[in-house]
């Protein structure tokens, strides 16, 4: 689980990152480098920063006029904050899934097509077989396959999480972006999250933002640690969990605050 | 994923029209605005002098201006206030105080509901069978009264609301002292929420002001300067009614003077509300 | 984010507090305390008695409606809502003109408001600089705060001649050679008619039905909202993809809403409608309303008959609009009840 190999590859990596929310800086002096086909998790009490950290790699915050940010953050190599990128392009490539589950109002068929939609025109065959694929994938096709025309709003809470990955990843992005993705959800579901991570660091940088340690531990390769938006400790998961070298992260990990 | 350039122009195409289309309907709603003030304050303007407030309603031809008019509308819509306030804050405070959960409650709210949004000509039929029928002539307070009817629901929803917003919390904590209920509900609720009433009868006194149909059947008009509300009494927005409809051109500019007068008080009021409400909240 | 207020007077100001707060023990919430000490009883009752009164009002409406035109009914029976003649000196009435002229005029209000009002409401959401917002929203909303006697003088001294040089003419040489659509562009271009009134009613209703959609869009999550643009959709395609889908109910609930308006407008339609009591194709030619002919006639009218009829159309217009309304409330508290998750 805790790859250490030096041919890893580094997909998206964050230099000199400032954030500001108006004139409040939220995030100071961020540089991290994120591994790809592995899931790093992204720790911290509450405030610290993770979420915000993690909506930048999406340009989330162009939504909201009065955020900013400024630095470098790369993906391949381009530099994804400055204002020449198209967004849109960017998006097909980094996919993002919510704390709160949320499947758009159309069919469970449609929650899929709809995205790749966006980007490529698939014959009806290939869509249909590109919508078992991740489905299955998932871990959702053998509940839904009967029933891929009812709203997506119709299945429980675990279910249209795991739709929302599933349409997450049928657009083949790059790189996934997980916010706290099972906190929402009751322990069974959790746990098939959990597994669904598992596969997907198989094949794409997975970031994940978690308040559950034990998840943290559990599922991802390496570990940052956030602390009112500075970063103290990045590591593998195993040397923050049994060895952090800074002593803030010891008192988080060991539960004396946050 | 690979990205069709093809697919990635079309769309790009038609967010742009689309949104081109958002910012046309924009444009065009605003653009209606100021094309109906620019109107009024053309035509209105033009024609204001110290004799419209000064004189009454002339004969086709001859000088003259709407102090009848500008009285009985004033008039009118005192009286309706005055008699819809009360009214219409204990109604709302019956909704949002003994009846949130009645059946009672309930049906009242529908009513209200339905008579927020109803059409205001129906209320001038109602009070036309109800008051000038059985009375015999048309009259001043029919006017009021169907006024009063139409500025009730406005008054009666906004207390209702306004007193919902008063936290449950600071009701029990008085009750807890062993306040009554009565006086809870006049030194707590009413205070706590009395910027929002005041808005709403604002609100209610903006739109009683503009209202013509309800006045057709119940008050009806008056070419002399009467101010007995026992009579048929004239009213600005009937007086605009029938000289802009006529074919005689000092009448239809004392309309236009009328239409001004009107829409200024209106809006003053309307915006009064809006800033008022704001500023307390 | 701001909170939208509905022009007073609307159905949907309800909506400022779709919350609602955990509600006081009844133990502590005294029904009416009938030999309670002090002014207890008497402030119960004079709230109470204030409520019944709306009630009151609102069977006595309906009650004075069906009473007076009771001898219309009688006299006509129930074809006296088919029959299109209308004629003061036989005695012989029919509803068929008013009626269809409240149903057309309406009709033509809601195509063309509602599209422009979902437009205003939508460019306001999404598209509007955070400054404006305010500033717009309060523009829009004093469109809805003009009595309708000014849209009534301004439809006839300014979009009558506008009608009647220029729009009129051109339509009716583009379309009224076609074959079919062409029928409802027929005739001389008098400016006003059937058309005219109908976009004067659009511009009337769009505030009220931006509002409320404004409202519904407000009920939109936050995360459903950064997960549809984070598939990389445009703003177009999260209007109609996502939000609109979402809204749907409150948005038909809005519309409902400017419908019922358009309905009973009564001031704008009399000054531009021409009132003849004909049905014809033409959206040009002159017609009437039910509110129309009330105003119009009611104080001209003599004769039992006449005044029974009048009355009658009056009982007409309320029973329309009251079944709209209530579908309207029905759509807009389901609406309301999707609480953000």
């Amino acid at each position: 689980m805790n790859d250490n190999s030096p041919e890893t590859k580094i997909k998206v990596s964050v230099k000199q990152l400032n954030f500001f929310y108006n004139d409040t800086l939220a995030l100071k002096d961020i540089s991290l480098d994120f591994p790809d086909r592995s899931v790093t998790a992204l720790i911290g009490p509450s405030g610290c920063g993770k979420s915000t950290l993690l909506r930048v790699l999406n340009r989330m915050y162009d939504l909201y006029p009065g955020q900013r940010a400024e630095g470098r953050v790369e993906v391949d190599g381009e530099n994804i904050i400055s204002p020449g990128v198209t967004v849109s392009a960017l998006r097909a490539k980094i996919g993002m899934v919510f704390q709160r589950p949320t499947p758009f109002p159309m069919s469970i068929y449609d929650n899929i097509a709809f995205p790749v939609r966006l980007y490529r025109r698939l014959p009806r065959q290939q869509m249909d077989e590109l919508v078992e694929e991740v489905l299955s994938k998932a871990a959702l096709w053998n509940e839904v396959k009967d029933k891929l025309n009812r709203s997506g709003l119709s299945l429980s809470g675990g279910q249209q999480q795991r739709l929302c990955i599933a349409r997450t990843i049928a657009i083949k992005p790059e790189i996934v972006l997980l916010d706290e993705p099972a906190s929402a959800l009751d322990p069974i579901s959790m746990g098939q999250i959990d597994e669904l991570i598992e596969e997907l660091r198989h094949e794409y940088c997975v970031i994940m933002v978690t308040h559950n340690l034990q998840q943290a531990s559990r599922v991802s390769d390496y570990t940052a640690f956030l602390y009112l938006g500075e970063l103290i400790e990045f590591d593998t998961t195993n040397a923050i969990f049994t060895s952090p070298k800074i002593k803030r992260t010891e008192d988080y990990i060991t539960g004396r605050f946050g | 994923m690979k990205l069709d350039p093809g697919i990635l122009r079309k769309r790009r195409l038609m967010n742009r029209f689309m949104i081109g289309l958002f910012h046309l309907a924009m444009i065009v709603s605003i653009g209606v605005l100021a094309a109906i003030l620019i109107k009024l304050v053309a035509d209105g303007v033009h024609s204001l002098a110290p004799s419209v407030f000064t004189m009454s309603t002339p004969a086709p031809g001859s000088k003259g201006g709407l102090f009848n008019a500008i009285v009985g509308s004033v008039l009118v819509v005192f009286f309706a206030i005055l008699f819809a306030v009360p009214i219409g804050v204990l109604a709302g405070t019956y909704l949002a105080e003994y009846g949130r959960d009645s059946r009672f409650g309930h049906v009242v709210r529908f009513c209200n509901d339905i008579l927020l949004s109803a059409p205001s000509i129906i209320t001038g039929l109602f009070i036309y069978g109800l008051v000038v029928l059985p009375v015999g002539h048309f009259s001043g307070w029919a006017g009021a009264l169907a006024l009063c009817f139409i500025a009730l629901p406005v008054i009666i929803r906004t207390t209702e609301d306004m007193l919902r917003l008063v936290p449950d919390t600071l009701r029990e904590a008085t009750i807890a002292l062993g306040c009554p209920y009565w006086k809870m509900i006049v030194s707590i609720g009413w205070r706590a929420a009395r910027p929002g009433i005041v808005t709403g009868i604002i609100l209610a006194l903006a739109r009683i002001s503009g209202e013509t149909a309800p006045l057709l059947f119940t008050s009806l008009n008056n070419q002399f300067t009467s101010f007995s509300m026992n009579a048929p009494l004239s009213t600005l927005p009937i007086v605009i009614f029938q000289f802009a409809m006529s074919p005689y051109r000092d009448w239809q500019q004392l309309a236009w003077v009328g239409s001004l007068l009107i829409t200024v008080t209106v809006l003053a009021l309307s915006i009064f509300a809006r800033l008022f409400s704001r500023r307390k909240t | 984010m701001m909170e939208e207020t509905a022009p007073a007077g609307t159905m949907a100001s309800r909506n400022s507090n779709a919350f609602d707060q955990a509600k006081v023990p009844a133990a502590q919430r005294p029904r009416l305390v009938a030999f309670g000490s002090g002014f207890e009883p008497v402030f119960g009752l004079a709230s109470r008695a204030a409520a019944l009164l709306v009630v009151l009002v609102m069977a006595g409406i309906f009650a004075t409606l069906c009473y007076q035109s009771f001898p219309a009914f009688k006299t006509f029976g129930l074809p006296f809502i088919f029959n299109s003649s209308w004629n003061p000196v036989t005695d012989k009435f029919g509803a068929l003109p008013a009626v269809t002229g409240t149903l057309i005029t309406s009709i033509v209000a809601v195509v063309c408001g509602a599209p422009l009002a979902l437009g205003v409401a939508f460019y306001l959401n999404e598209l509007c600089p955070f400054r404006l917002r305010s500033i717009l929203t309060t523009t829009i909303e004093l469109l809805a705060a003009i009595p309708s006697i000014i849209y009534g003088m301004w439809g006839l001294f300014v979009l009558v001649p506008i009608m009647s040089k220029i729009i009129q003419p051109a339509v009716i040489n583009a379309l009224g050679p076609l074959p079919l659509i062409g029928a409802f562009f027929q005739g001389p271009p008098f400016g006003i008619g059937m058309l005219t009134a109908g976009l004067i009613l659009s511009i009337m209703i769009l505030p009220f039905i931006a509002s409320v959609s404004l409202q519904a869009f407000a009920t939109v999550p936050v995360a459903l909202r950064e997960a549809a643009y984070g598939t990389g959709a445009s703003v177009w395609e999260v209007c109609y993809r996502i939000i609109l889908p979402y809204t749907k109910t409150g948005i038909i609930g809005a519309i409902m809403l400017g419908l019922g308006r358009a309905l009973g407008e009564t001031m704008a339609v009399t000054f531009v409608i021409g009132n003849a009591h004909r049905i014809q194709m033409s959206l040009f030619a002159p017609g009437t309303t039910i509110s129309a002919t009330l105003a119009n006639e009611f104080t001209e009218a003599f004769g039992k008959m006449y005044l029974s009829s009048l009355l009658a159309l009056g009982l007409i217009l309320f029973a329309i609009t009251f079944v709209v309304l209530v579908i309207t409330r029905i759509l807009l508290h389901s609406a309301n009840r999707k609480i953000p998750v």
